[in-house]
C-alpha cells in the first residue's frame, strides 16, 4: 500500500475516535427518561399511530414496553437515545417466560431483552 | 484526463472543524445539535469505509466514464465557462434522478439505506455514505454527461462540489436561510424534511444543491414547524453493528429473493418500491402516506364541528 495513503489512513481514524471521543465527553444525546404510561401510550402513538393500544407492560427500568393491540404486540425498547420498535403476534411474545428478572424476545430482530419490574409476566390479562 | 483535484479531499479537513465547531456550540448552549457517540461512530466510519471502497471502485468508474467520452457527440472544453455553467445545471438534474431511483427503487434503496439509518441529524450524518454504490450501479446515470461531450475529469469535480456543497446541510443548527435562498437552494430545512421518517415527509426533496428540481417535479415538501422532523427509517435498525448498518437491506433482498416463487415477485423485491411485497402486506411510502393523509382526513371534520359548536356558543 502506498505510504500516503497508509498515512491518510491512519489519520483518518484518529481523526474518527477523536471525534467520537469530543461528541461523548459533550453528552449532546437526547434526553430519554425512563417511561411511565404516559410517556408509553405517546411513544405508542408516535410509532404505531394506527393502532388501538388495549394494554401496556411497562419493563422495571422504564427502557422498553410490550403493548397489547387485538391480536398484535407492539414492543419498543431503548438504543442508545431513542427507541426501537416492532410489532410481532401477541401469542408469540407472551410465550417468552422470564430469565435472571429479563423477558428476552428472541423472535425479533436485535433480540430486546426487557427488565422485570412490578408488573407481572405475561401480563395478568393474559396470564390466564 | 485524471481530475487536477478533488472537490472532497480538499474538503475533510473543513468537514472535520466544522464537526467540533457544531459540537462545541451545541455544548455550550448556542446552537441545537443531538449526539449519540455510538452513532456518530457507525457515521463516521461510514465515511471512512466508502472512502476506501472508492479506492477500489473508483478507477474502474473512471475508466467508464473515459471509454464513453472517447465515444462522445460534441466535444466540450474544460476550460469554457459556459461549459462549467451547463454542467452545474445538468449534474444536478443527474443527482436529483439518483437521488429519487435511489428512494424509490429498493435495489438502489439497499445502498442508500445506509445513509439515512441514523436516528441523528448532525454534520456526521453527511458522512454516513454508502459503501456499496459501485455495485448499485448509479453512478451509470452520470455517464451521458461524458457522452454528451464534457471530458470525466470535469464531471467528477462537479460531483465532488455537489457532495461538499450537502454537507453542511446535514445539521439541526440551522433553522432557516433567508427566504430566497429557501426558494432556489437545498438547505438544512429542506434536507432536513428528506431525512424524516415522519409519514408525510417520506419520500421528498431529492435535490442534490438545487432544491428547484423538487418544486418542478412535485416532490417538494416543506418543514412544518407543527410536525417536527424524527430521523431514521421507517423500521430502525435495532443495533449499532456497522456492518449491519451496511447491508441489512442487500440481506433483505437476499432472502425474499431466496422465497420468491415467480419472476413477478423477483422483480418486485428488486425493482418495486421499498416495503413492497406479493400480497400488499408490507408497508411502503405510499401506503404509509395514505394512511396519514387519512388520519388528517378524520382529524379536520373533527376540528371544523368543535369550532362551529363553539362558534354558535358565543352567538346564543
Amino acid at each position: 500500500m502506498d505510504k500516503a495513503l497508509l498515512l491518510q489512513l491512519i489519520g483518518s481514524a484518529i481523526a474518527v475516535g477523536l471525534l467520537v471521543g469530543l461528541s461523548a465527553w459533550a453528552r449532546l444525546a437526547r434526553p430519554t427518561p425512563p417511561l411511565d404510561v404516559d410517556g408509553a401510550l405517546a411513544l405508542l402513538a408516535e410509532e404505531f399511530p394506527d393502532h388501538r393500544v388495549d394494554s401496556v407492560w411497562l419493563a422495571g427500568d422504564g427502557a422498553g414496553l410490550v403493548a397489547r393491540s387485538a391480536s398484535e404486540a407492539l414492543v419498543l425498547w431503548r438504543r442508545g437515545d431513542g427507541y426501537v420498535a416492532r410489532s410481532a403476534p401477541w401469542a408469540d411474545i407472551v410465550a417468552n417466560g422470564a430469565n435472571e428478572g429479563r423477558i428476552r424476545l428472541p423472535g425479533i430482530d436485535g433480540a430486546p431483552r426487557l427488565v422485570l419490574g412490578h408488573q407481572p409476566w405475561p401480563p395478568a390479562e393474559t396470564a390466564a | 484526463m485524471k481530475p487536477a483535484f478533488d472537490p472532497i479531499q480538499l474538503a475533510i479537513p473543513f468537514f472535520v472543524v466544522a464537526i467540533v465547531l457544531e459540537i462545541l456550540l451545541a455544548r455550550f448552549g448556542k446552537a441545537k445539535a443531538n449526539y449519540e457517540p455510538r452513532d456518530a461512530a457507525t457515521s463516521l466510519m461510514m465515511g471512512l469505509g466508502n472512502s476506501i471502497v472508492g479506492l477500489v471502485t473508483g478507477g474502474a468508474i473512471f475508466a467508464a466514464s473515459l471509454w464513453v467520452w472517447e465515444h462522445r457527440i460534441f466535444t466540450i472544453p474544460m476550460t469554457a465557462v459556459w461549459a462549467w455553467v451547463v454542467l452545474f445545471f445538468a449534474e444536478d438534474l443527474t443527482y436529483y434522478w439518483f437521488h429519487r431511483l435511489s428512494h424509490e427503487r429498493r435495489f438502489w434503496w439497499a445502498s442508500h439505506v445506509n445513509h439515512h439509518s441514523s436516528t441523528h441529524y448532525n454534520l456526521t450524518t453527511a458522512l454516513r455514505q454508502t459503501w456499496t454504490g459501485g455495485v448499485a450501479g448509479t453512478w451509470l446515470l452520470w455517464l451521458p454527461l461524458s457522452f454528451l461531450g464534457f471530458p470525466p475529469a470535469m464531471v467528477a469535480i462537479q460531483k465532488g462540489i455537489s457532495l461538499v456543497y450537502q454537507f453542511w446541510i446535514h445539521t439541526e443548527a440551522v433553522r432557516r436561510m433567508p427566504a430566497w435562498f429557501e426558494a432556489v437552494f437545498n438547505t438544512p430545512s429542506h434536507h432536513r424534511v428528506h431525512h424524516a421518517r415522519n409519514a408525510r415527509y417520506l419520500d421528498a426533496n431529492y435535490a442534490g444543491i438545487l432544491i428547484v428540481w423538487d418544486r418542478l417535479f412535485g416532490t417538494f415538501i416543506p418543514e412544518d414547524d407543527a410536525e417536527p422532523c424524527r430521523y431514521g427509517i421507517v423500521r430502525n435498525l435495532a443495533d449499532f453493528n456497522l456492518f449491519t448498518n451496511v447491508f441489512h437491506e442487500w440481506i433483505g433482498i437476499g432472502k425474499d429473493l431466496a422465497g420468491s416463487r415467480s419472476p413477478r415477485e423477483v422483480a418486485g423485491y428488486l425493482f418495486g418500491p421499498p416495503g413492497w411485497s406479493p400480497d400488499g402486506s408490507r408497508e411502503t411510502s405510499h401506503t404509509l402516506k395514505a394512511r396519514w393523509r387519512a388520519r388528517e382526513a378524520l382529524k379536520t371534520p373533527l376540528l371544523e364541528g368543535e369550532g362551529g359548536a363553539r362558534a354558535e356558543g358565543v352567538g346564543g
